[in-house]
């Protein structure tokens, strides 16, 4: 039993080389199709693992409160872009702040209140500049250090700003802006701070701060109607070992405040790390689904291939029958050759999806990331395909009669 | 290559009953074979004669477990054919029948040793001791120094050669043969005739398909068929006992060929 096996992949190697050009060609379908999942995969890999090294790199003793359910990552959220309406409907209240503010070993918090608007000074700012209104402890949970000026402080008047070094540059052409004035939906705020460049737009945080103006919340409130709209609220426990208490009370607090709803999540860890960047999610999801359509296409080449191939090799089949082998033989032949097409065209699609991934993450400030289970994805989905689509030619091969198979050509 | 097997030598090693195989159906059905009863012994060597259409290839099928929609009896080895499934006819084309065509059919992408190296992969040998089988018997065959040609670079009776090599390499107790010198000359016939008797010395058990009626002065018995069903049979168990005293030579032939050809006048 042993050496049919091995003498079926020897056959089924020599077989592919007699054609190599048509094998190629089929094992393309399947190499595009594996191509982008590993990439994907690699890259949101990597993504994930920015946030969850930089939650490490602040003190691993962080949690975040976003609004929304758990599920929040189902499919419904990859195809939909953050829309208005995700902004809109944060759950969180002044009143869940106030909270959490006495649940104990609460070391710092800030709310993060995300507003859209034109900044502007002496150019615009780019259209999706982040206004962000938060507590002066951001700087101190985000790890957020200015280069120039200081942070928020409750002491200054509220319309005094923060600005990022890339905006900075955007819109008055320096990084030297302190005491400019920056106008942010139309009020005039005065820049107090530079911020360090992070080189780091992907955090749990949402926010590039890089190309971001940070103002206070009473500022943002008077922006915004008045009202809080509070998108995420970072906690900083006074130690790791009590973060998970932290995260316990927060739940129960939050749970008494919404009146049992559970309309809000306590993330920490790699959990923050899973919805944050919801564009990428979209094109990942784009990528999944164009990927899942070549394997397809890819698939369907290989049973195409391999049906003309048994018709090829009708005679042969007869022969083989003649000579003693068993319909289970020729199965087994056939069908360790489309899992040779179809697992060669994986390993090729892993290694390209490879290099297309670091070809793309040079523009990427994250690196696609190696883990087995990204291996596996791809080796298991070759073999999946091939049985799928390699079964029924082989089972059409061995059903074949061999006198009739003899016959061909005569 | 000797034959290890000794099945005792009174019972015959292929049974057929009152065989009959039927082709098309309602109007156009017609039988192929229209009740053949026939007791072949171990270490005959049987040429089956015949017009075109006779059921000659189609009975060699059916010996050969290639046909097993049959009605009648079949006994191989007094083991009924019908009972035996599908796997198991596998088995015994493997262990026990050599096959022998007309138009040779070698697989043309493999080289001549891996052709005769292939009924051994059913046989479940691992490949060092296929190819050193394969190469003995190339080379008792003197094939030798062909082993890694391809078979497109033989000539038709080196090509016959090989097929045979191929049929015998598991050591087959019944060979069957469809017009084995078909395709060739009549030198490359002799040859392979010549081989063909050799392994009947050996104790092979030989059936054989041809057109020619020279050949059959090899053969130990002589069936001749006719509309499916046996019109002569020179099968008298004397012959069957004493085939080393065969003699294929010219003289011999022509008497046999006359004989023949009286009883079928007759």
């Amino acid at each position: 039993m042993r050496f049919l096996t091995i003498n079926h992949i020897q056959n089924a190697q020599q077989s592919l080389r007699s054609n190599r050009m048509r094998s190629t060609l089929t094992m393309l379908g399947i190499t595009i199709g594996v191509a982008s999942i590993t990439t994907i995969l690699a890259l949101s890999g990597g993504a994930g693992k920015i946030v969850g090294d930089q939650v490490d790199a602040l003190g691993g003793n962080i949690a975040v409160v976003r609004p929304g359910t758990q599920s929040e990552t189902n499919l419904q959220d990859i195809t939909q872009f953050p829309s208005a309406q995700h902004f809109a409907a944060s759950t969180l209240t002044e009143n869940d702040l106030r909270a959490i503010q006495n649940v104990p070993h609460v070391k710092a918090l800030t709310p993060l209140m995300i507003l859209s608007g034109a900044v502007k000074a002496s150019s615009n700012a780019p259209v999706n500049t982040a206004i962000v209104a938060a507590s002066p402890d951001l700087a101190t949970i985000s790890g957020l250090e200015v280069q120039d000026g200081t942070f928020l402080d409750p002491e200054l008047s509220p319309y005094t700003a923060i600005i990022g070094p890339q905006l900075s540059i955007d819109i008055f052409g320096t990084e030297q802006s302190i005491g400019k004035t920056v106008t942010v939906r139309g009020q005039a705020f005065t820049v107090i701070g530079i911020l360090k460049r992070q080189n780091n737009p992907i955090n749990y945080n949402g926010v590039d701060f890089d190309n971001s103006v940070v103002i206070s919340r009473e500022a943002g409130r008077a922006l915004n109607d008045g009202a809080s709209q509070i998108q995420q609220i970072n906690i900083q426990s006074d130690s790791i070992s009590n973060l998970n208490n932290v995260i316990v009370d927060v739940n129960k607090v939050l749970l008494k405040n919404h009146l049992g709803e559970g309309d809000f999540v306590v993330l920490s860890g790699e959990q923050i790390a899973q919805p944050t960047n919801r564009l990428f999610m979209a094109i990942a999801g784009t990528t999944t689904a164009i990927a899942a359509i070549s394997l397809l296409v890819g698939g369907i080449g290989i049973m195409n291939i391999m049906l003309v191939s048994v018709a090829e090799r009708t005679r042969e089949i007869g022969v083989r029958k003649a000579l003693g082998a068993s319909n289970y033989d020729i199965v087994s032949q056939f069908l360790i050759e489309s899992l040779s097409l179809s697992i060669g065209g994986g390993v090729s699609g892993y290694i390209i999806g490879y290099l297309l991934a670091f070809g793309v993450s040079t523009f990427l400030p994250f690196n696609p990331i190696f883990t087995w289970e990204i291996a596996a994805v791809a080796v298991g989905l070759s073999i999946i395909i091939g049985t799928l689509f390699g079964l029924y030619p082989a089972i059409r091969a061995a059903q074949k009669d061999p006198i009739d198979a003899l016959r061909q050509y005569d | 290559m000797p034959n290890t097997k000794t099945p005792p030598s009174t019972a015959p090693v292929i049974v057929l009953k009152d065989l009959r195989k039927r082709f098309g159906i309602g109007e156009s059905e017609h039988y192929a074979i229209d009740g053949i009863d026939l007791t072949i012994q171990k270490g005959e060597f049987i040429a089956i004669m015949g017009p075109s259409g006779c059921g000659k290839t189609t009975l060699l099928n059916i010996l050969g477990l290639l046909d097993s929609k049959i009605e009648g009896e079949y006994e191989l080895e007094e083991r009924s054919v019908a009972s035996l499934s599908s796997r198991r006819q596998a088995n015994i084309r493997s262990q026990q029948i050599g096959f022998i065509f007309q138009s040779f059919n070698l697989i043309t992408r493999l080289s001549v040793i891996e052709n005769v190296a292939l009924p051994l992969i059913y046989k479940g040998v691992s490949q060092t001791t296929r190819l050193k089988q394969a190469s003995a018997i190339l080379h008792t065959f003197h094939l030798g120094e062909r082993e890694y040609y391809m078979p497109y670079q033989l000539s038709g009776g080196q090509t016959q050669r090989v097929a045979i090599a191929r049929a015998l390499v598991n050591d087959p107790s019944i060979i069957l043969a469809d017009e084995p010198t078909g395709n060739l000359d009549s030198h490359a016939s002799h040859i392979i005739m010549e081989e063909l008797s050799d392994l009947h010395k050996r104790g092979n058990t030989i059936i054989m398909v041809t057109h020619n009626p020279r050949l059959t002065t090899y053969a130990s018995r002589v069936i001749t068929m006719l509309d499916g069903k046996i019109d002569t049979d020179t099968g008298a168990p004397k012959k069957a006992e004493d085939p080393n005293k065969k003699k294929p030579l010219n003289k011999t032939s022509k008497k046999r060929k006359n004989r023949k050809k009286k009883a079928t006048k007759a």
